[in-house]
């Protein structure tokens, strides 16, 4: 059976994607989530609450998607195209998302910019990193998760993006000229310093 | 006397720009800017037709394009586009910390300002990536690209994560020499470098 919390985020999600996020309500979120006000709100007395906690669900479920596809593959290259190319579809076919950034934009860009983008990209990227330890250090396997969250805001979520990176072909032919060389030289050039053999 | 369009254009704009840092970007509206710039109303709607949302879009744009024409002023000539981003990357971010208005605006009203600046960084990305074009062609001329690089993807891609970089650094530290130079040479280059 799946818990309360679970349910007031997938049923927060959809009103979110039916009306929007500033006109649900918590108890909009009760009767679509089939149970009761009293109940909800022993979990969410707010709905900024509720929100923070949707907000980490998704975030956690998206990523682990990404991370499980990158898994999958054999190559570094692969796995960079596999996880980023997972993650724009998600994002793009997320219907509570994609309401708020067309119908109530300041919403979401508030969290994707500046200092809470700052704090976004850190958590993104390290929810990204395991896809890459068995290529590179803990720390290459970062900062190549926290370069990935930053081309995807920029590409998938910010306007008029120039290449569509839920398309493989498309997002292969730009990763593999641009990105990954960036990500695997990093790794190379650590390896030369710290004297690895073979290198 | 009727002055040129672009000339009651970039009067207009600098106006609106004085009532935002005056009064912040809810407090703003049309009879202000006309009355800083020293039109009518009528005029502010015959070249900004969308009227106050276009207004606030359009300086939004003008401020963001101003302040990278400055920084490549104060940047000057450099020896290559590596070395160019090297000096570019600290010195924006600083602009960007320093940049009163902005902060000002980010502190107090960031709802209204996000998705001014989101809507309209692309624009931005194409002045970037149009500035930077010419300097990836040298570099590619001096031998110092690899073979094959598609400059009008490079230069946006270039441009969009220069952009990302100093408006959110994220873990990397643009005050660090060292950090900027790896960020320069791996992350943003090193699928354009031979």
């Amino acid at each position: 059976m799946v818990g309360v919390p679970e349910r007031a985020s997938d049923a927060l999600l959809t009103c979110i994607a039916r009306f929007g996020l500033s006109k649900t309500t918590l108890d909009d979120v009760a009767r679509e989530a089939a149970c009761s006000r009293a109940t909800l709100y022993r979990y969410f007395d707010r709905k900024g609450a509720l929100v923070t906690h949707a907000v980490d669900m998704e975030l956690a479920r998206m990523t682990a998607l990404a991370v499980a596809a990158a898994g999958r593959e054999a190559s570094l290259a692969d796995a960079v195209v596999a996880l980023v190319t997972v993650s724009a579809r998600e994002l793009v076919a997320h219907a509570a998302l994609q309401f708020l950034l067309a119908h109530e934009p300041e919403s979401v860009l508030g969290q994707l910019a500046f200092g809470p983008g700052d704090r976004l990209l850190v958590r993104v990227g390290d929810a990204y990193a395991p896809a890459f330890h068995r290529w590179m250090s803990h720390d290459d396997a970062r900062r190549a998760g926290d370069w990935l969250a930053r081309v995807l805001r920029s590409y998938v979520l910010m306007p008029k993006p120039s290449i569509d990176l839920t398309d493989t072909g498309a997002a292969r032919s730009f990763l593999e000229e641009l990105v990954v060389p960036g990500l695997e030289s990093a790794g190379r050039s650590e390896r030369e310093r710290a004297g690895y053999p073979g290198s | 006397m009727t002055e040129p369009a672009n000339e009651s254009r970039e009067r207009v704009l600098a106006g609106t720009y004085e009532c935002i840092t005056r009064a912040g970007i809810g407090k703003t509206t049309v009879e202000g800017a006309a009355r800083a710039s020293g039109v009518s109303r009528a005029t502010i709607y015959r070249l900004f037709p969308g009227g106050r949302d276009e207004l606030l879009r359009e300086t939004v744009a003008w401020e963001m394009a101003r302040f990278f024409a400055h920084l490549g002023a104060v940047l000057g000539p450099t020896a290559d586009f590596r070395t160019f981003l090297e000096r570019a990357l600290p010195l924006a971010r600083e602009q960007v910390l320093g940049h009163e208005v902005l902060q000002r605006v980010l502190e107090h009203e960031p709802e209204r300002l996000m998705p001014l600046i989101t809507v309209e960084q692309h624009h931005v990305i194409g002045y970037l990536a149009a500035y930077f074009r010419p300097l990836l062609a040298a570099d590619r001329d001096a031998g110092r690209l690899r073979d094959g690089v598609d400059l009008d993807v490079a230069a946006e891609y270039v441009a969009r994560m220069a952009l990302s970089l100093i408006a959110s650094p994220g873990r990397h530290d643009l005050e660090d020499p060292a950090e900027v130079s790896r960020l320069v040479h791996h992350e943003l280059l090193g699928g354009l470098l031979p």
